[in-house]
């Protein structure tokens, strides 16, 4: 409000001082020529009607702004204001060097020029605008129409005079103001490119993909030709006046987004590339099993928008992908390094499984088994009896009867347990007892290779199955010593303990049945070993309850007791050893 | 068809609006302009902060979600990891490569997968638990460090502060 009072006084005034000014000479001289000449011999009159014509200018500019702009924004006019401070900066350095003929004209034509470069700036931001906004009226098109339409003209006229005025009175200031309006024009061009490629897109159903690489070419080939004029432009003002300080600054600018525009063309097309080479689109099936939200852009998934599949199977769309690749070249969704990680390794999905399941658990893989390698990861990560959130498998603690309350300084840990009590081989890890070639045949891009990463996932499946039958095995062993330990014979929580393992535990593997039909092909595994000799299994298993018990309570040792097993404990072994059937023969 | 950080601006808001977290709530200052957004945060329970109602401003990059938005709080603030003109410094704001504690590793730096949801609830979450390693606020860091009774009578006045204030609770 101030500020316009402010204004609105000083425009008053001027306008007072100017009628004051006019009026006098008038008085005086009584006829047009006469006054004319008093006025312009008059140093204060004359300063009179300069600041009269400068605020006329701005006022001119004012009512442009609403004709064209409508109100403006304020982000808008905050970059107005510092542009204009620099310019105004800049075109005090370019009097220097045209100091001999700074003349009332000269200064008129580098106010003309400010003004209309204030208005490249805001038609340029106002095009950048177009993408941002959800509603674009009829009215916004027909100004900025309108006004491309104005300023080209302007700007085309003026470099043509400049040109004119260059050849027939030789170099002059003209070659500056030339140049101006040549890099004003170049602008122009770009934004009707621009406001060309955001009209179509907004008239398009679907998004565009190819949108966001005109843009880049674009950007590339304006900043070129800039480039080229500054340059230009520097090399003759130096041949024939001096070097143009007041260009340089802007000059920096271009040849910075240039460099940028550059690089960005750069990557975006390194990205399409290893995009195109090296990850497969995904394909219908694999968009239907996975949650089909692009985690880029929110939106979904579906056949008709062209989508990859990245080597952590992470699945994206292909445009929202390149974008994101010309940034970095991470995964999105798992910050997977694309370029440095070779595509072929990558197809064992658990490592970045278990990265994910920490970030994210919306992002579900495509592949029909890792879901319940999930659910099995998390269950090795419970092997220190951290709290399993599995669906499918039962927590250690789901297992223990209602009624058995244990002791506070009882604790479900104990850290060689997996393996050492059941004198089970430890899990072979896949990958170091592999032969060269046996790597190389993983390695390949093959059918044959594709079955022996199948085979070695499996393997694995089947080491975690063992690993879920042997935690409830576990948990099962831990409730039978506890009551043995605490004294109770509470016979029917025994029972009731006991199944829920065997409910729970074919879940995991019924649900992908064919690993297991090839798990009786591994001969060598582990697995197997374990049900060809149940019993010592079985007795171990008790042996290690009791050393729970004792780690747990040291209360009195128990082992005449676990020698002569009750006829309950009897019973527990027998449904654990149907147990271990239906995991060996989950189709029986 | 809009563009792609619009679109993505818009479902963030439609799934704000269907489904707020709770003690949050934000959304674009005006409809017509969907790249700044303001949002209200309830300060924690159990905090010294409790019971605070804090203005923030959100600024998005034209090319979000590419780039991180930019994320300010509107009223005073006396907080480990938020500058003096209220600027919020955590590192899911941060674009890698741009580090200006240099102690955050890549992995925990602004990413797509990442939200306006998530950046609200990770400044919540901040706001509970400052880290005063990244000191954004030095004398705010070294206080809640040395002389916790001290930050909690600041945070308190603070909190009256921003509760006393009916322009803030209107919104």
């Amino acid at each position: 409000m101030m500020v316009i009072m402010r204004n609105l006084s000083i425009t008053i005034l001027s306008l007072v001082l100017t009628t004051i000014v006019i009026g006098n000479a008038y008085y005086q001289k009584k006829q047009f020529f006469p006054s004319v000449i008093y006025i312009t011999k008059s140093n204060p009159s004359m300063a009179i009607l300069y600041i009269q014509a400068f605020i006329l200018v701005i006022l001119m500019g004012k009512l442009m702004r609403k004709v064209f702009f409508g109100e403006l924004r304020p982000v808008e006019l905050e970059h107005l204001m510092e542009r204009s401070w620099y310019a105004v900066t800049e075109t005090c350095l370019a009097f220097t060097v045209f100091r001999d003929d700074f003349s009332p004209k000269f200064v008129a034509l580098f106010t003309l020029l400010l003004f209309l470069k204030s208005f490249h700036w805001l038609a340029e931001e106002r095009v950048d605008f177009m993408e941002r906004s959800p509603v674009i009226s009829m009215l916004f098109h027909i100004r900025i129409i309108s006004l491309l339409v104005v300023l080209g003209a302007l700007d085309l006229n003026f470099v043509s005079h400049a040109y004119q005025s260059t050849l027939t009175k030789g170099a002059s200031v003209q070659l500056v103001f030339g140049f101006e309006y040549a890099i004003l024009l170049t602008i122009i061009l770009n934004i009707v490119i621009k406001y060309t490629l955001h009209s179509t897109d907004l008239h398009r159903e679907l998004p565009w993909e190819h949108k966001a690489v005109f843009l880049l070419y674009t950007e590339l080939i304006m900043g070129f030709i800039k480039v080229v004029l500054y340059v230009l432009f520097v090399f003759i003002m130096i041949r024939i006046y001096t070097l143009p300080l007041f260009a340089f600054r802007p000059m920096y600018y271009t040849v910075r987004a240039f460099k940028k525009a550059f690089n960005d063309v750069i990557m975006s097309r390194r990205a399409i590339r290893n995009m195109n080479t090296l990850y497969p689109d995904a394909t219908p099936e694999e968009l239907a099993a996975a949650d089909n939200v692009c985690i880029i852009c929110r939106e979904e998934m579906h056949a008709g928008v062209a989508s990859k599949k990245l080597p952590c199977n992470h699945i994206f769309h292909t445009s929202c992908l390149r974008s994101w690749f010309q940034r970095q070249q991470t995964c999105p969704t798992c910050r997977l390094n694309i370029l440095r990680t070779p595509v072929n390794t990558q197809q064992n999905p658990l490592p970045q499984q278990r990265v994910r399941d920490q970030q994210h658990h919306q992002q579900q893989p495509n592949f029909p088994w890792t879901r319940d390698a999930t659910n099995q990861q998390n269950l090795n990560n419970a092997q220190n009896a951290t709290t399993n959130n599995g669906a499918s498998i039962p927590g250690p603690s789901t297992t223990l009867p209602p009624n058995v309350t244990l002791p506070e300084n009882f604790q479900f840990f104990c850290p060689p347990f997996p393996h050492i009590p059941f004198n089970l081989a430890p899990p072979m890890p896949p990958f170091e007892n592999l032969s060269d070639e046996e790597l190389r045949r993983l390695e390949s891009q093959t059918r044959e290779g594709l079955e022996a990463r199948v085979r070695c996932l499996q393997n694995i499946q089947t080491l975690l199955d063992v690993s879920v039958v042997m935690l409830q095995q576990y948990c099962a062993a831990a409730a039978v010593g506890q009551q043995q330990n605490s004294g109770s014979s509470d016979i029917p929580s025994t029972k009731e303990n006991v199944p829920i393992p065997k409910e729970n535990v074919p879940s995991p593997s019924t649900s992908n049945s064919s690993p297991h039909e090839n798990s009786t092909n591994l001969g060598n595994h582990s697995c197997i070993k374990e049900d060809k000799n149940t019993d010592p299994n079985s007795s171990t298993n008790f042996t290690s309850a009791q050393q729970l018990s004792e780690s747990g309570k040291s209360s009195t040792p128990l082992n005449d007791e676990m020698q002569n097993l009750t006829r309950e404990q009897e019973l527990a072994r027998q449904r654990r050893l149907e147990m271990f059937d239906n995991v060996k023969h989950p189709s029986s | 068809m809009a563009g792609s950080a619009l679109r993505r601006l818009m479902a963030e808001y439609k799934q704000l609006t269907i489904n707020p977290p709770e003690g949050i709530i934000a959304g674009p200052v005006n409809e017509e302009n969907f790249f700044e957004w303001e949002a209200l945060i309830t300060g924690p329970e159990g905090t010294c902060f409790e019971g605070g109602i804090f203005p923030t401003k959100l600024v998005f990059p034209p090319d979000y979600p590419l780039s991180p938005p930019k994320m300010q709080f509107m009223c005073e603030m006396f907080h480990p990891n938020i500058y003096a003109d209220g600027r919020v410094c955590i590192s899911i704001l941060h674009a890698p490569g741009d580090d200006p504690m240099g102690y955050e590793s890549s992995a925990e730096r602004w990413s797509p997968v990442q939200s306006v949801e998530k950046i609200l609830l990770s400044v919540v979450s901040m706001l509970a638990e400052p880290n005063d390693e990244s000191g954004a606020n030095v004398d705010a860091a070294k206080m809640w460090r040395e002389n916790r009774e001290e930050f909690n009578k600041i945070a308190e006045r603070i909190v009256r502060k921003t509760l006393g204030i009916p322009a803030v609770t209107q919104v």
